[in-house]
């Protein structure tokens, strides 16, 4: 039932990206976090993100589905707990991209507020990414994030949640600024404790100043472990 | 290709066959008014006569199920907890800090600053319990005798290795320190990283 709305979904943002200018491309995308938390209470988290198009608009055959590798991102974090419901993290970060393979450093507050029927995250990050023949960018992001339980008040073992974030962006490279907003909105299930999985649609956009506009749509899906 | 494609597929497979296949041990869900046993909501309506439509849950654990009618009324949330078979339990009402008297907010200030390092109050909840009858009579008509009053108050403080926790403690009707337990915060990696 899941699957046939994403493609019922996808098929309805294909069609009406055919009759625009914009950059639009669409397709998987997997992630993975493992956290581990520490005797001193902070934590370790590594992460693995791979984004697979299978549309793209500026492609030959706009008729025919593709199946390109995008990028993978491989990222850590050493994540300082400050109090239950505030910590600071310093994160490393790989990407392999043809081309445009880059390394980044990330700087990272977050805050929770716990509410009576759902929870809210702040994050706000810094990053500064290195791409061979480019110059440093960096940007400033602010996500928030609402996580609402499904079934009763607060969020038990075995039960869903909904989960919405949106994330503007903004980066600054080789003199020029740039907006990016990031909207996602997941179905999830907290498994058990630290074991959860999301099935998120992942829309993104950027180009608002450097043309053109851009628009990625990605199906996720996302494994979160913690111990 | 070919092998990646695949492995993406299987990847959602797996992963709707596995949400699926899971034991609830602990837990709460909302239900529906006519779910819940007749005793409990008479005695909700008999106690709270302008209450109309409270939010209702059923809260199951090892030990067994209760239920759980949720509401704000004169602006403040309400809980009424009652067990299995709809005989109330307790009922505890949020508070603001400026509600308390001033005794209780004089034993409670003696306790934190005198005990507590790292302190912040996150919540306060007034609790009745007592016989049914008589948490009746005194939520309908204030008469007092027969109910037991006590404090739960959520705050941060450090533990025993400086650590700052969530601790949820039980305090006196006039705010003497009784007991406190640790309150474990859901991890939400999902939204951080």
């Amino acid at each position: 039932m899941r699957i046939s709305i994403f493609i019922l979904f996808f098929l309805f943002v294909i069609s009406a990206s055919k009759a625009q200018n914009p950059v639009f491309f669409t397709g998987f995308f997997p992630e993975a976090s493992i956290t581990k938390k520490l005797k001193n209470e902070n934590r370790i988290n590594f992460k693995f993100e791979n984004q697979h198009v299978i549309y793209d608009n500026r492609s030959q055959d706009l008729e025919q589905l593709e199946f390109r590798h995008y990028r993978t991102d491989l990222m850590s974090f050493y994540d300082w707990r400050l109090n239950p419901t505030k910590s600071f993290a310093l994160g490393i970060f790989h990407r392999f991209q043809e081309g445009s393979d880059a390394n980044r450093i990330i700087q990272q507050f977050g805050l929770l507020q716990r509410l009576r029927n759902l929870r809210i995250a702040h994050r706000f990050r810094t990053d500064q990414t290195f791409t061979k023949g480019e110059k440093i960018e960096i940007r400033f992001r602010y996500r928030l994030a609402l996580e609402i339980p499904l079934n009763g008040a607060t969020l038990d073992p075995g039960e869903h949640y909904l989960a919405i974030s949106n994330e503007p962006i903004i980066s600054y490279q080789a003199q020029d600024f740039e907006l990016e907003n990031r909207l996602i909105f997941s179905l999830g299930k907290l498994i058990q404790n630290g074991k959860r999985l999301e099935w998120s649609v992942d829309y993104r956009t950027d180009g608002y100043v450097e043309k053109p506009f851009r628009t990625r749509l990605w199906a996720k899906v996302g494994y979160f472990y913690s111990f | 290709m070919k092998t990646i494609r695949n492995l993406l597929l299987l990847l959602f497979l797996l992963s709707s066959i596995s949400v699926f296949g899971q034991d609830k041990v602990e837990r709460e869900v909302g239900i529906k008014q006519k779910q819940v046993p007749l005793e409990a909501r008479k005695w909700l309506k008999d106690a709270f006569e302008t209450v109309r439509k409270p939010k209702w849950y059923k809260e199951f654990s090892e030990l067994g199920y209760s239920f759980e009618a949720k509401f704000k009324l004169n602006g403040r949330f309400h809980s009424v907890e009652f067990d299995s078979l709809g005989k109330i339990l307790d009922v505890e009402i949020e508070l603001e800090w400026e509600g308390l008297s001033e005794e209780v907010k004089e034993n409670l200030t003696s306790h934190f600053q005198g005990t507590l390092q790292g302190f912040k109050l996150e919540k306060i909840q007034i609790q009745y319990s007592g016989l049914p009858e008589d948490l009746e009579d005194f939520f309908d008509e204030e008469e007092i005798d027969g109910v037991l009053i006590q404090y739960e108050i959520e705050y941060q403080a450090e533990d025993q290795s400086e650590v700052i926790r969530l601790w949820e403690g039980t305090f006196s009707s006039e705010g003497k320190f009784l007991t406190q337990r640790r309150i474990e915060v859901r991890e939400i990696f999902n939204l951080y990283f």
